[in-house]
Formats: structure tokens, sequence, C-alpha cells
């Protein structure tokens, strides 16, 4: 980490203890007035993780992971590694293979029927490829861009795929504490408690995508992949969502696709920066942000591009 | 005058027009009920509930009516409609078990396992299939099963051990079933198809994400959330199957026998007659006020049964959308 870099996070998260010193480069001056400008309506760029996460584990490694839609590459040789405890945010314009690259990683590009891949993606050492798929799905877990609640009750989404796994189906009282627990996370227990069995598509739209995170929880994933979790929500939705990330990064691998550069700093401890299928750039926040190793990266912060 | 009519009407005016046309609907319905039950009245006065009931052979009471005189005797109302409720419940419930069955698999599988040619061509081709008129099925029917049935299936032995009873000939239960459940298979099949692809993706994607096989994620989610839907098609097609006359009358063989199941396979084979088709096999001999009666009884109870269904379809379908955005 150089001097530069830690005096912007100085000045961006002064509450961040002062681990460097150094001269403030005019031309990084304006970073946050860019970002300001890329989404004006968000003017909060503060990364909201207090600290570094603590234990990083590898949980997930991508070994020159390529995806093709037909013969058109949608991802090509991307090597990337994920781990437990930090936030992974993937970064690029539209249209870039961020999603594609986030639905392989939990084998759902296979819905696609002329989707494949090259390359191995490995969870916690074993070739995704060698798991049976359902089985890796409920390891890597993932959220969507649109909150999709299931026509149920709040009770019946968030305990629907611990009915579903178990051979028996478990009657309501033995699911009550799993169900609560994962509410409790997903930071939504004490808004919907006095109703569980309320119809879930009458929640509000950030309490539908907590809904979704705590349905995607509840049966302890060790990665969550989150699809532009936010880009649907208002912005008091999107904080209360983005705390949330960073509280789970505790016990999970967090993988977020956002197209907001402000999100992506205030919540991820990593960033990957993709481009045309291709991973440009991926490493500490701070740096890609404040000192970026490629050009295209400066371009596409500085709003260039994209 | 053109002029006049040229112009764009007021909402006042088309508001007025539309109700007369709903108000003569209406008015159809009631007059409709009014003149069944008035025709179906003297037999219901004579005999009461026991008209449904079981007792003698209902094709020599029907023989028997048609001796009777202008101004009849309340013997002459002699009756046992059991026969004909329990041929009628029989092949409308095993149709509609077997369609339901059929075009739950089927629409699944265009739906959400189908490659998009397949998809594309079975679609159109199950709205054809809807659209073939009963009676063609009957034709084939009685052309090509009912002598296939006869020649091959059939035993001269089976034929014997019944001969005291009942007359074999290939025509019953089964081959009505199997064309009454032909005939209703489309429309419930295509019914089902257009709701399940009303089905947001993303539910479905989301059980799948959440490591459901894609199978599992049909019937948890995607079938789930069309139940209504389901009821409303299985209450549309029981109605046709309950109605369905033509066809039955043409393969059902010919006479109005309660097929027991205890006979096994001979169960299949025996002939049987429904509300609907004894109408049609009787419709000849309307001039005598006793059949008459007769046959507006019957009338009458397919539609109080079919009323029955409407209700029976709607009180199923309330809880159902509990969980349901409207409402």
């Amino acid at each position: 980490m150089n001097g530069r870099a830690g005096a912007v996070r100085n000045r961006l998260a002064p509450e961040s203890p002062a681990w460097q010193n150094g001269p403030l480069p005019i031309e990084k001056l304006d970073l946050e007035a860019q970002l300001m400008a890329i989404a004006p309506e968000q003017t909060n760029t503060r990364p909201r993780r207090a600290r570094a996460a603590v234990t990083a584990v590898e949980r997930l490694r991508l070994e020159d992971v390529s995806v093709f839609y037909g013969n058109t590459p949608a991802v090509k040789n991307v090597s990337l590694s994920i781990r437990q405890g930090e936030v992974l945010a993937l970064i690029g314009p539209s249209g870039c293979g961020k999603t594609t690259l986030l639905r392989t990683l939990n084998r759902l590009t296979e819905l696609t029927p002329n989707a494949s891949h090259s390359g191995r993606v490995l969870l916690d050492g074993e070739d995704t490829d060698d798991i049976v798929d359902t089985e890796l799905r409920r390891r890597v877990s993932m959220v969507f861009q649109q909150p999709n609640p299931f026509p149920m009750s709040i009770f019946d989404n968030v305990g629907f795929a611990l009915r579903e796994q178990s051979r028996k189906r478990p009657r309501r009282r033995e699911l009550e504490p799993l169900v609560d627990h994962a509410l409790q996370r997903a930071g939504l227990h004490d808004e919907v408690r006095a109703d569980l069995n309320r119809s879930a598509l009458r929640l509000s739209g950030g309490q539908q995508q907590r809904l979704c995170i705590a349905r995607a929880i509840a049966q302890e994933p060790e990665i969550l992949l989150m699809d532009e979790p936010c880009s649907a929500l208002d912005p008091r939705s999107t904080a209360v969502i983005e705390d949330l990330i960073l509280q789970l990064r505790e016990d999970l691998a967090i993988v977020v696709v956002t197209h907001n550069l402000q999100q992506a700093h205030r919540i991820a401890d990593r960033v990957a920066f993709m481009y045309l299928g291709d991973l440009v750039e991926a490493g500490e926040t701070e740096q890609v942000f404040s000192d970026p190793r490629e050009e295209q990266t400066r371009e596409y912060i500085a709003g260039v591009f994209g | 005058m053109l002029e006049r009519l040229r112009r764009p009407w007021s909402d006042h005016r088309a508001e007025q027009l539309l109700g007369a046309v709903a108000c003569l609907l209406a008015i159809g319905i009631i007059l409709m009920i009014v003149f069944i039950v008035r025709g179906a009245w003297p037999t219901f006065s004579h005999l009461g509930l026991s008209w449904l009931g079981s007792g003698g052979n209902l094709d020599n009471q029907v023989g028997a009516m048609v001796n009777t005189s202008a101004h009849p005797a309340a013997s002459a109302f002699a009756f046992h409609a059991w026969p004909l409720i329990w041929g009628t419940l029989l092949t409308a419930g095993f149709a509609v078990l077997f369609g339901l069955a059929i075009s739950l698999a089927a629409a699944i599988f265009i739906v959400d396992f189908a490659p998009p040619f397949v998809q594309r061509t079975m679609k159109p081709v199950i709205r054809l299939l809807a659209a073939i008129p009963g009676v063609l099925y009957g034709l084939i029917g009685i052309l090509v099963l009912v002598p296939f049935i006869d020649k091959h299936i059939l035993t001269t032995a089976e034929q014997n051990s019944v001969i005291n009873v009942i007359q074999l000939s290939g025509g019953g239960l089964g081959v009505t079933i199997l064309l009454v459940t032909l005939m209703i298979t489309p429309i419930l099949t295509a019914l089902i198809t257009d709701a399940l692809e009303s089905v947001p993706r993303a539910w479905r994607e989301g059980a799948i994400a959440l490591g459901l096989n894609p199978l599992r994620a049909t019937i948890a989610v995607s079938l789930r959330a069309i139940r209504p839907a389901i009821v409303a098609a299985t209450a549309l097609a029981t109605a046709r199957a309950l109605g369905e006359a033509v066809v039955v009358s043409m393969v059902s063989g010919g006479k109005a026998f309660a097929p027991n199941p205890l006979d096994g396979k001979i169960f299949f084979l025996e002939p049987v007659e429904t509300l609907a088709s004894e109408i049609v096999r009787q419709a000849d001999n309307l001039s005598i006020p006793v059949l008459h009666s007769t046959l507006y009884a019957i009338a009458a109870l397919l539609l109080f049964s079919s009323f029955a269904l409407s209700l029976a379809s709607y009180l199923i379908r309330l809880p159902m959308r509990r969980y349901q955005v409207s409402n």
C-alpha cells in the first residue's frame, strides 16, 4: 500500500486510523467530486466498513475461467480468489460480463442452453464441476437484482430451502428458530415478527430484498453472491442492505456485482474491475480507487466510459 | 344517419349498450333455468329425490314411458336416474383425472423443459387440437376404436361370462373415458401452459439458485403459484366432460347400464350412458309428456351440477389467493 492511497483513505474516512502520512496529490483531490458526478443522488462516499476484515480465508478460487455463449466469449480467462470475511465487488460497465461471471460461480449459467465454460472454479479446493449442482447452490447462495420473493408467506419464504432440503417435511416448530435467526441476520426480524404469515409480496421493495437475503442465508451457505442487490431500491433501503452486507461478511465470503462505484467503495474490501469480459484489475478497494494500475480502470473510475 | 353513427359514442351511451347486453345474457340464463325447472317439475313432484336413486332397468323404464298417454298416471313417471349419474361420474371423473395428469406433465414440459423449437411447435398444435369438433373424436371412436376393442381386446369368454346380464360389443366405459380424455386434455394443457408461462421466471430461477433441481423448482414454486388457475381449468374441463353428449352416445354401447368396478377388466368394457348422452338418445321421443319431463329433469340435474362446479371451484380457490399480489 502506498502513501497516496492512505492519504485518500484518511480524507474519505476520517475515523480510520491515520496509519499513513504524506502529501495529498492534487490529481486525487478530484476523486470524490468525480464519484459524486457519476451518481449525484448519492453523496455519501464514505466507506461503511469501519475496519478491514480480520479473518480472510480463501473459499473460492477461479483459475483461468472463461464463459462462452455459443462461440461468443462473455468472460475471458479470469483468475480471482474470493475470501471469507471479505466483500469482493465486481465493477465494470454494462455487458462486461460481471453478472455472467457471478452466475458461473454457482453454475447458474447452465440454465442458459448455449452457455459453456472453461477453466476451473474451486470451492474449498474442490472443483465445482465435480459437486452436484444442487449441493453447490446450497453452499453458494445467490441474491438477485430484482427482489424475487415467492408468492408465499414470509415464514414459508425463509423456510423454503430448509424444507426442500430435508427428507421429511419438518414441522413449523422445528423451523421456527432457524427462520427467526435468518431474519435476524438479515435485519428484517423486528419489522416482520408481528406476523410471519403475511404474504411476502406485500412487503416493500427493500424489505423484499432483505427477505431474499434471509432466504439465501437460511441454509448457512459459505458464499453469498449478490447481483446488483440494491439497484431496484431507494437510497434508504440501499443503506440498510449495505450495512447488512458488512455484518454478513464476518461469516461468509460475499461477492457483489454493482455498477455503482460509490457503493463498491463503501462496502467492498476488494474490487475487481471487468471490461469487455476481461478482468482488467483486481485489488484492495483503496488501491483500485485511488491508484489503479491500469489506464482503463482509471478512466472508468473517472467516468470516461461506461 | 350514417354520419351520426360514425360519430364517437359518449361513455354514457357505451355504458348503456354494454349494460343492456349483459342484462340480456343474465335474462337468458334465468329464462333457461325457469323453463328447465318448470319442465322437470312433474317428474320431481311425483318422485321426489328417489328419482336420483337406483332401481330397475333404466332402459325398460324409458321404454315403458314411450307407451304412456297424454295424461299420464303418477306411476308412469317411474324412473331411477342412478345409472346415468354413475355413468356421468365415472366418465367425467376418470377423464378429468387422466386429462389433468397428462396436461400437467405436458405443460411443465412445454414451458420449462422443452427446447425452444419444440415449444414453438407444441403450443399451436395443442390449440389446434383444442379446436377440433368433438364429433370427429366420436367418429374415430366408432370407426376405429370400438371395432378394435371388439376384435382384439374383448374375448369370447368375457362376452359369455356376462351374456345373461349385458351384451358386450367393444363400445363402453373404456372407450368413452379415452375419448372424453382426448377431448378435454388439449384445452386443459393450453390453459395450464398459459398460466405457467405467466409465472415470473425469477421465481423459478430463485428456487434453482437455492439448490432445488429444475423439476422440483417448477413444482414447488411455479405449480404452487398457479394452483388457482389449475382449479379453474379443471372446473372448465369437468364442465365439458359432464356435458359431452354426442361422442359419448356414439361409443358408449347404447345401454344405460351402471358399470361395476368389481368386474375387473370387464368394468371398462361395460356399456354406459351419461346424463347428457341420454338426452341425445331420447331426443326423438320428446312429444311424449312423461319422457319430456324426465329429460327436463336430467337437464335440471346437469344444470345444477354445473352451478355446483362453479361454486366449488370458487370456494377452493379462495384460500389459495391469500398470498397473491392483488386482493
